[in-house]
């Protein structure tokens, strides 16, 4: 590391100092439960968008999506294009506006509350509230073992005391100052992540001799590919992986498809639709949201892909070698060989804000789904005590969970720890949320099928079939003596793919064989 | 095309950037409408 610690220390001081302060206007600014749980539904567009993009993406999308576009290259520029147009354009605007609507005339908190109101079922609340608080922690812990690994690297600092320093940070400004303080942090963090990223794709193309130059120097070093990646179908960093490979699977079952349209049913960023006032707020927040996603995700996979020509003409390897197979290495090794130090600097202020975005999101959303959603509404049935006092605890109580996990699961686990969240919440949310917001004849028991047919089809098809997944757990190893009970293709076909049109076709048919619910309901949920 | 060959993956390079200008400008062109949308009670 070339960079001086004095100077880091400093940087990384007043931007804690700012996001302190932010820290503490949420906390004098909330004064109820809306305040608390969604940011008093006032926030402003350009907010908006930065929070929502500043959480979903984190260190892992930047630095372990960017590795990938350096080993397998630009095919993931497809999952950039089904962000910006599925997870921010379709997100935003159809199902955002629904969402606001319907979320503020039944007076929904939560994302699990909404699904629950508009159903009228306590079930459904208290059942995704669980969900969300036992598969929640793995993701949140592989974003903090991702931020206190930035740590320990750039300041020096042990790891197990990286881990407490991050969680003990967030955690004081997400427990006293609710979303106002997570949003407009969010936004801090996503205009240094915005100014960031652009130094870095600038800086890239220059020093590669220019944008064409650059993309035909990494299309000439096609036959540079390793034979056992070739073997797998990679074909080159500026083409697609060979037709129905097991690199092509992987790439578009669960990277394009499983990511870019798992992002519509993910707790913590529907919730953002019902934190603005009106439809036109989400409207404005598309005009900065798209170029933010491009700027954060289209950067990382361009500079990652390009980082190959950059260490073929320095190093005379390519990306994959120089960090002995490490991916998660190539983005880190990249910016410390190739950008000035002044920029490594910043660059590593970049990555902390990323991984704080994601995870003050992530306790917030545990914690509500915990405490209000899950024991509030559903075990007590919404007989005990204030909202925002249970939330808190709640939050405090996911926080210590995912701490434990950041210090005792293997690391091999917790990298599948946010495609195992994003594909779960595909499955069992997404026929559901859009159902409950697009579909009046959608009926309760519709819903709860739909809900646990996703949910244990997607955990069955990880435990038993999903090599990646199911040889990591073990579980079928110790059952039947096989790492997956299916052989082939079907071992790398993700779990979105499978479970979620089965939960899409439960919910139609169970929906279309029940009464409907009353008109009156229907009216209300829809005005 | 931009010095790659593969047209699916300069298809997906160009449909990244017009999405995201495409995001800005309906952003912009839409940054009034919606005033029928119902205030929400707080």
């Amino acid at each position: 590391m070339a960079v001086s610690t004095p100077i880091l220390g400093m940087a990384i001081l007043i931007y804690l100092m700012v996001v302190f302060y932010l820290g503490w206007v949420g906390y004098k600014k909330t004064k109820n439960t809306e305040d608390y749980m969604l940011a008093g539904r006032k926030v402003n567009p350009f907010v908006l968008a930065f929070s929502y993009g500043a959480t979903f993406i984190s260190t892992a999308a930047i630095i372990g999506f960017g590795g990938y576009a350096g080993a397998f290259g630009m095919g993931v520029l497809w999952l950039v294009f089904m962000n910006i147009f599925v997870g921010i354009f379709i997100a935003f605007i159809i199902f955002g506006s629904r969402t606001r609507r319907m979320g503020s005339n039944l007076k929904a908190v939560t994302f699990p509350e909404l699904l629950g109101r508009r159903f009228q079922s306590r079930f459904i609340q208290g059942f995704s509230g669980a969900l969300i608080t036992i598969f929640m922690p793995l993701y949140a812990g592989g974003v903090l073992i991702g931020g206190a690994r930035f740590m320990e690297t750039a300041l020096g600092v042990d790891y197990n005391i990286a881990v407490l320093i991050l969680a003990i940070i967030v955690a004081a400004y997400v427990i006293t100052g609710g979303l106002i303080a997570i949003m407009y942090t969010d936004a801090l963090q996503g205009a240094l992540m915005f100014i960031g990223m652009s130094i870095l794709l600038v800086i890239t193309y220059v020093k590669l001799g220019g944008v064409v130059e650059a993309h035909q120097a990494l299309t000439n070093m096609a036959h540079l590919v390793p034979e056992n990646l070739a073997a797998a179908g990679h074909t080159g960093w500026t083409t697609m992986p060979a037709f129905g490979s097991p690199t092509w699977w992987t790439l578009v079952s669960t990277i394009i498809l499983g990511v870019g349209i798992g992002v519509l049913a993910q707790p913590q960023l529907a919730v953002r639709f019902m934190t603005v006032q009106s439809s036109r707020s989400l409207k404005r927040a598309v005009l900065s949201g798209g170029p933010f996603i491009f700027m954060m995700a289209g950067v990382a996979y361009i500079v990652g892909a390009l980082s190959n020509v950059y260490f073929l003409e320095t190093k005379g390897m390519i990306s994959f070698d120089v960090v002995g197979g490490n991916i998660d290495k190539i983005i880190p090794e990249y910016i410390n060989s190739a950008m000035p130090d002044y920029f490594v600097v910043f660059f590593l202020l970049t990555l902390l804000a990323a991984a704080m975005s994601t995870l003050s999101s992530q306790f917030h959303t545990m914690g509500t789904a915990f405490g209000h959603d899950l024991y509030r509404e559903y075990i007590m049935k919404g007989k005990i005590a204030k909202t925002i006092n249970i939330t808190k605890a709640a939050i405090a109580t996911t926080i210590l969970i995912s701490v434990a996990l950041a210090y005792i699961l293997p690391p091999g686990i917790i990298a599948r720890a946010t495609a195992i969240f994003f594909g779960l919440c595909a499955a069992a949310f997404l026929p559901m949320y859009a159902g409950a917001i697009f579909w009046k004849r959608m009926t309760k028991e519709g819903a709860t099928a739909s809900l646990l047919a996703g949910t244990f089809s997607s955990l069955f098809w990880l435990t038993f079939v999903h090599a990646k997944e199911a040889s990591a757990l073990g579980i079928s190893k110790a059952l039947f003596g096989v790492d997956t009970i299916l052989t082939g293709t079907w071992t790398v076909v993700d779990p979105i793919l499978i479970a979620t049109p089965l939960a899409l076709i439960v919910a139609v048919v169970v929906s279309l064989m029940t009464k409907p619910a009353s008109q009156e309901h229907i009216d209300m949920c829809f005005k | 095309m931009l010095g790659i060959d593969d047209p699916q993956i300069w298809l997906a390079y160009i449909l990244c950037f017009v999405s995201a200008v495409g995001c800005m400008i309906y952003g912009a062109l839409k940054w009034n409408d919606g005033s029928d949308d119902p205030e929400v009670e707080a």
